[in-house]
């Protein structure tokens, strides 16, 4: 069971609202300060200051591709799409963006505060969902080393399971993973130490 | 000649937190009653009054139906969490506001609403912080099976948290629950430092009267050693509860001062300082809208002469920067026993809580 999430602190957190100026962004704006962040309104171009902010709203209804100093759904902060027409197109091209959670125009009081919840926590976990993937990936791409590693370290007559052993007692005690003790493994053999393993 | 003004009243004087809303009803009218009186005012309160008698479901049509058959377009209402948030959207629909005179479990700030009494950061937290360091971290929370004991336990359990300390159980008891024995048992086998109350009504004074019970059975659970924190307890409780009261901890903007002999009145309570304080704001900011100033809603940075004292209304979150005291009862009366330095500004999202903070705060003083 994962540990509940504690009184969710959003105490200065800073939240760009790239929407032109309108009821809504004022709406958002009141609710946002009420909670405790510092909004900072902006259209059409979210200015550089944007790259630090800890949440962005976008206009799902106008807003385009070039807004973004980011390239679609690689926003470093959870996005919140800001929904007035429901056309296909534009909830498509928000999903594009990378939306973590929306609000439906005309924005009032409520919803706001979930919408930042929503939008923090499964912007967490798809950051956390890439993170493991990238991790597993280069795991994977490893494959063939750990075999060469085996086949290197049995050569002294030692069966594969005992030489796979010994691979995972030396990560062990070298601290690294598997993979890497391969590499290391791998780079004495062949006497070509590159750099890479000089650094581990 | 003075301008006639509706305004909604809606509070269950019958059912199971009916001291509390009677309090508030009593607050609310007499100060209607006091502008009515006064010559140099320029307008007239009229309360349209409605009794929803303690049955959640009927807040929403009964608070409709202010709007729809009077010209009141501020209702002072409500008492629990839960029929505040059943009648929000009818006031957004209509454009009506709530003036809502009862502590709180924060994380709100409707637009349509002004909280006129406490939230965490000026119940909760401070009577945690004096508590903790005094009594101990092992924690035993109850509560009625709603919204106010829910947030407000989950908000105990990250401060207890945050003080290393140990939360020993966590139970509620249906609105107007009084089968407490189990409660009272597995505080007995747990042995906590102290308990936090959330229970509202017959549950509450029931559970007090078993602890009481309890206390003289064994001194372990005395008051001194054990006491039970609540964050809405005034005097108007305290003859239900008998003299288990006795001893126990609780907060508020406001407490009756004890330097008289006379019974405490039934206006002894902050739930009645609190609806009186919004009737007195609310004709103030409508006497302004009426000669063509900024508007009912326009709080400002200004300061409103109250029966709670001087108060400000934060015009971003329409909450009430209010004093802090926590108070010990005894004999139907609170003592108190802290208070914070003037008035501590509203923070309902608790968005200003730092747990480094919490148990080094110099701006409390100890009153005696």
């Amino acid at each position: 069971m994962s540990a509940r999430s504690r009184i969710p602190n959003l105490g200065g957190a800073k939240a760009f609202i790239l929407h032109r100026p309108h009821a809504t962004t004022l709406a958002l704006s009141r609710s946002l300060s009420a909670i405790g962040l510092v909004p900072v309104e902006a259209w059409p171009e979210l200015p550089a200051g944007g790259l630090a902010a800890d949440f962005v709203f976008f206009d799902a209804d106008l807003g385009f591709d070039e807004q973004f100093p980011w390239r679609a759904g690689e926003a470093p902060m959870p996005l919140i799409a800001l929904i007035g027409s429901e056309a296909p197109g534009r909830i498509e091209w928000a999903l594009g963006q990378g939306a973590d959670s929306h609000l439906v125009k005309p924005v009032g009081g409520s919803g706001v505060y979930s919408a930042l919840l929503i939008a923090r926590r499964s912007f967490d976990a798809r950051r956390n969902l890439a993170r493991e993937v990238e991790s597993l990936k280069a795991r994977a791409s490893e494959r063939q080393t750990i075999v060469r590693a085996v086949v290197a370290l049995s050569e002294g007559g030692v069966g594969e399971e005992q030489a796979y052993a010994q691979l995972r007692t030396l990560a062990m005690s070298w601290r690294v993973t598997i993979e890497d003790a391969a590499r290391r493994i791998v780079d004495l053999k062949t006497g070509g130490a590159d750099e890479r393993s000089r650094c581990l | 000649m003075k301008t006639r003004i509706d305004i909604g009243i809606l509070f269950s004087r019958s059912g199971p937190y009916r001291l509390l809303a009677e309090a508030s009803y009593r607050g609310a009218m007499d100060a209607i009653a006091a502008i009515n009186a006064d010559p140099e005012r320029r307008i007239e309160i009229v309360g349209i009054v409605r009794d929803p008698a303690g049955n959640t479901d009927r807040y929403a049509s009964l608070c409709a139906d202010i709007l729809a058959t009077s010209s009141a377009r501020h209702i002072v209402g409500c008492t629990t969490s839960w029929s505040r948030k059943e009648v929000i959207p009818n006031l957004e629909k209509a454009g009506g506001t709530l003036w809502y005179a009862c502590p709180y479990e924060g994380f709100e700030a409707s637009e349509h609403v002004v909280y006129l009494h406490a939230c965490p950061n000026q119940h909760l937290v401070p009577l945690l912080a004096h508590v903790l360091p005094r009594f101990g971290s092992r924690a035993f929370f109850v509560g009625s099976n709603y919204i106010w004991g829910w947030e407000t336990n989950r908000v105990a359990r990250d401060v207890v948290g945050d003080v290393g300390g140990t939360v020993l159980g966590e139970r509620y008891l249906p609105l107007g629950d009084t089968d407490v024995a189990r409660l009272i048992e597995e505080i007995r086998a747990t042995r906590p430092n102290f308990i936090l109350n959330n229970l509202i009504g017959p549950s509450s004074y029931a559970f007090f009267r078993a602890y009481g019970d309890l206390c003289r059975s064994d001194p372990a659970f005395s008051p001194r050693t054990c006491p039970i924190l609540s964050c809405n307890l005034t005097e108007i409780e305290l003859p239900e509860i008998g003299p288990s009261a006795n001893g126990h901890l609780s907060v508020g903007p406001w407490f009756a001062a004890s330097t008289t002999d006379a019974a405490p009145s039934p206006s002894a309570s902050s739930f009645y300082a609190a609806a009186h304080s919004a009737v007195s704001v609310l004709a103030d900011r409508l006497t302004d809208e009426i000669r063509g100033g900024a508007g009912a809603m326009a709080f400002s940075d200004r300061t409103f002469k109250t029966r709670l004292g001087p108060i400000r209304i934060d015009p971003n979150t329409h909450h009430t920067s209010l004093p802090v005291r926590i108070a010990r009862a005894q004999d139907g009366r609170f003592e108190v026993i802290e208070a914070e330095d003037g008035l501590v500004a509203p923070d309902p999202y608790l968005s200003r809580y730092d747990p480094a903070r919490l148990m080094g705060r110099r701006t409390l003083r100890v009153v005696s």
